[in-house]
């Protein structure tokens, strides 16, 4: 009996890991290129109604994928236009972009399927391809492909970021960007291609998952703080790919748990104290957060091009 | 000089105008994607806020709750820090209002009134204390704090109404009607009602100038804002009074959510508020923290607010539309140092022009 409790925690756990990580790694290389990005939560949710308008239109999931990838880089290409070309204030654009994606997603979803839901879509929940491996085969096909793009999406990161000059660049441009710009890096190229590029494409592999890897609908304001749960993530986990993705597993274990005993309630205990327990959990891992000295000296810092100087 | 004080000001004015004009403009593109009419939209908003009696006098009443939050916003501004937890502060302040409005019984009204109130600004002030000492101690990221603590309260206040207070007879979420003894006083009835909020309103913008302008502690907040760093070294106790700003944020924030109990909705609901704390984050940022731009800002969101109903009636304009244009002038009022940059090339190139002739 706790061998079945355990696995299923275990499933669920893995499940909702994969889409604070994806945005927490995303969120890592803005960051790292000293661009602090709180629209995460907006980028993820263009992404998941990309995703399901996008597979509705077309009928292939996998082209959802693409749509919510475009989505993404949308906004994530605002927030770079503002905060890396116009020098403007970081924080701000990331929070009216987290309030004019959730406006605009539900706005636009009352507008083409008239409710506050869509209807299903076809969706991508499980990876047939792994039916035939014997033992584990069972055990692995139960999750989105888009979780193993994600796993890959681990290493990829760790490996841009520790093994590549392209890494030390972005660390580079974040710590620096007068020293990296006398050292010949063109810094707002690089900033643009962190923010819009590699955030914004991970933010819409996040919310395509969320949607149709997940689920196979859209639904208002579905990200329920999740991208919050990735910001604080990559601050938990300095900046390091390793830590990042263990701080995306503890909040994904706070997640499942909280699904766990909303499903089964075996404590009795109200639904909407369980729900609270992610946003709980995020607010006490902060509480416990001191200043490191990884901190990426000109995070949320403009550096204003010569021409734009007042 | 009276040239160059005009020109100033123009400059100082000149962006939000420009904000404005930018989100107009981008909001008509919206709806024209979408197939609506921009112009019939505008015309439905502003027939259904100013163009009744009893939709003018709406407008109104629901501008208090969103001026006050936009003060509240406005006060952390003064000194330097970006205050978006106003949102869950209201909710917080209107169940603190909702308790001691439903369990103190048999007072006469001239202290429940108050006293309902009070409970509405202790719970605001004690929701927002915990983000400060985390802001001030471990210098955890605010806005972070704030927004997962926004979402906390409504869940928080979901759960003591359906829990605690519930009251069966209804059909919504909602709380037990609070004692009449705790009824904000009407001015009028009818055709729309108003309560007396609007004077509690205009006694705290009173108050916040004569604190700002007439007083050391004011004058000391203002120089926190200007230079921290300065005020510091001057030996202005910086941390402090960020502390106070946002904690008297809360208070106000709690007061607009006890206002809304008290004196609109006389209960709890579940969601009660679409979102004014939200709104009065552009009103202050736009409004340079002007106390009377700031209530001119208030009424025209609060237009905005009513008048979606009648474009959702007239013209099947969902209310998100507000949430929409709330998110696009935040985005732009980020944008600002780009956009004062347009501003004074705009300016001087027009200068320019005019010497050469």
């Amino acid at each position: 009996m706790s061998k079945v409790i355990l696995l299923t925690l275990t499933v669920s756990l893995l499940r909702l890991t994969v889409p604070i990580m994806t945005m927490a790694l995303g969120n890592m290389f803005c960051e790292r290129a000293g661009i602090m990005n709180l629209g995460a939560e907006g980028m993820m949710i263009a992404g998941a109604f990309g995703a399901v308008v996008g597979t509705y239109f077309t009928g292939n999931p996998w082209l959802g994928v693409l749509t919510a990838v475009l989505c993404s880089m949308i906004v994530s290409g605002i927030h770079s236009l503002i905060s890396v070309e116009f020098g403007g204030i970081q924080n701000i654009s990331g929070l009216g972009l987290n309030m004019l994606s959730a406006g605009l997603t539900s706005f636009l979803c009352r507008s083409i399927f008239n409710t506050g839901i869509t209807p299903s879509v076809a969706s991508i929940q499980t990876a047939g391809f792994f039916k035939n491996i014997p033992v584990i085969g069972h055990f692995l096909s139960q999750f989105s492909p888009l979780a193993y793009i994600s796993v890959v999406v681990i290493f990829v990161s760790w490996f841009i970021m520790s093994k590549t000059v392209l890494g030390m660049h972005i660390v580079a441009v974040g710590d620096d960007p007068k020293a990296a710009e006398t050292a010949g890096i063109n810094v707002w190229r690089l900033r643009h291609f962190c923010v819009t590029v590699l955030c914004g494409a991970l933010a819409g592999l996040a919310g395509a998952y969320l949607s149709i890897g997940q689920l196979s609908f859209f639904m208002e304001d579905m990200t329920a703080g999740k991208g919050m749960l990735a910001v604080i993530a990559v601050k938990m986990g300095r900046w390091n790919t390793k830590y990042v993705v263990a701080m995306a597993l503890l909040f994904g274990f706070f997640d499942a748990l909280q699904a766990q005993l909303q499903i089964n309630n075996v404590l009795h205990i109200a639904p909407e104290l369980i729900q609270t327990i992610p946003y709980l959990a995020g607010i006490i891992t902060m509480l416990l957060s001191s200043r490191s000295k990884d901190n990426p000296r000109a995070l949320r810092v403009p550096y204003v091009k010569n021409k734009y100087k007042i | 000089m009276m040239a160059k004080l005009s020109r100033d000001k123009m400059l100082s004015v000149l962006p939000s105008l420009l904000i404005i004009l930018i989100a107009v403009v981008l909001i008509s593109i919206i709806l024209l994607a979408t197939g609506a009419n921009p112009i019939l939209f505008f015309m439905n908003l502003f027939k259904g806020s100013f163009g009744t009696k009893r939709g003018l006098i709406n407008t109104i009443s629901k501008a208090v709750p969103i001026c006050l939050s936009a003060f509240a916003v406005a006060l952390a501004n003064k000194v330097g820090v970006f205050n978006i937890g106003v949102e869950g502060q209201l909710v917080f302040g209107a169940l603190g209002s909702a308790i001691a409005g439903i369990y103190l019984q048999e007072l006469p009204a001239i202290i429940h009134v108050p006293l309902a109130l009070f409970g509405g600004i202790l719970f605001g002030m004690l929701y927002a204390y915990l983000p400060t000492w985390m802001y001030i101690k471990q210098q955890a990221n605010l806005m972070v704090v704030f927004i997962m603590m926004n979402n906390l309260a409504k869940l928080f206040s979901t759960f003591v109404i359906i829990a605690l207070i519930q009251d069966p007879a209804s059909m919504v979420t909602a709380s037990q009607p609070i004692q009449k003894s705790a009824y904000l006083p009407m001015i009028m009835t009818s055709p729309g009602k108003l309560n007396i909020s609007v004077f509690i309103l205009i006694a705290v913008a009173i108050l916040i100038y004569v604190f700002f302008y007439k007083t050391v502690y004011g004058y000391e907040m203002t120089a926190c804002g200007v230079n921290g760093e300065a005020a510091d070294y001057s030996g202005i106790n910086t941390r402090k009074y960020i502390k106070w700003a946002l904690i008297l944020g809360g208070a106000l924030a709690g007061l607009a959510g006890a206002i809304e109990v008290q004196g609109t909705y006389f209960k709890l609901y579940d969601g009660f508020s679409p979102g004014y704390g939200f709104d009065g984050i552009p009103i202050a940022l736009l409004s340079n923290n002007n106390p009377l731009f700031m209530m001119v800002g208030s009424l025209l969101f609060a237009a905005l607010r009513v008048g979606s109903n009648t474009t959702q009636i007239e013209q099947g304009i969902s209310g998100e539309i507000v949430t929409v244009i709330q998110g696009i002038l935040v985005t732009l009022i980020a944008c600002e140092y780009f956009i004062r940059y347009i501003a004074k090339r705009s300016m001087t190139r027009k200068k320019g022009r005019r010497m050469t002739i």
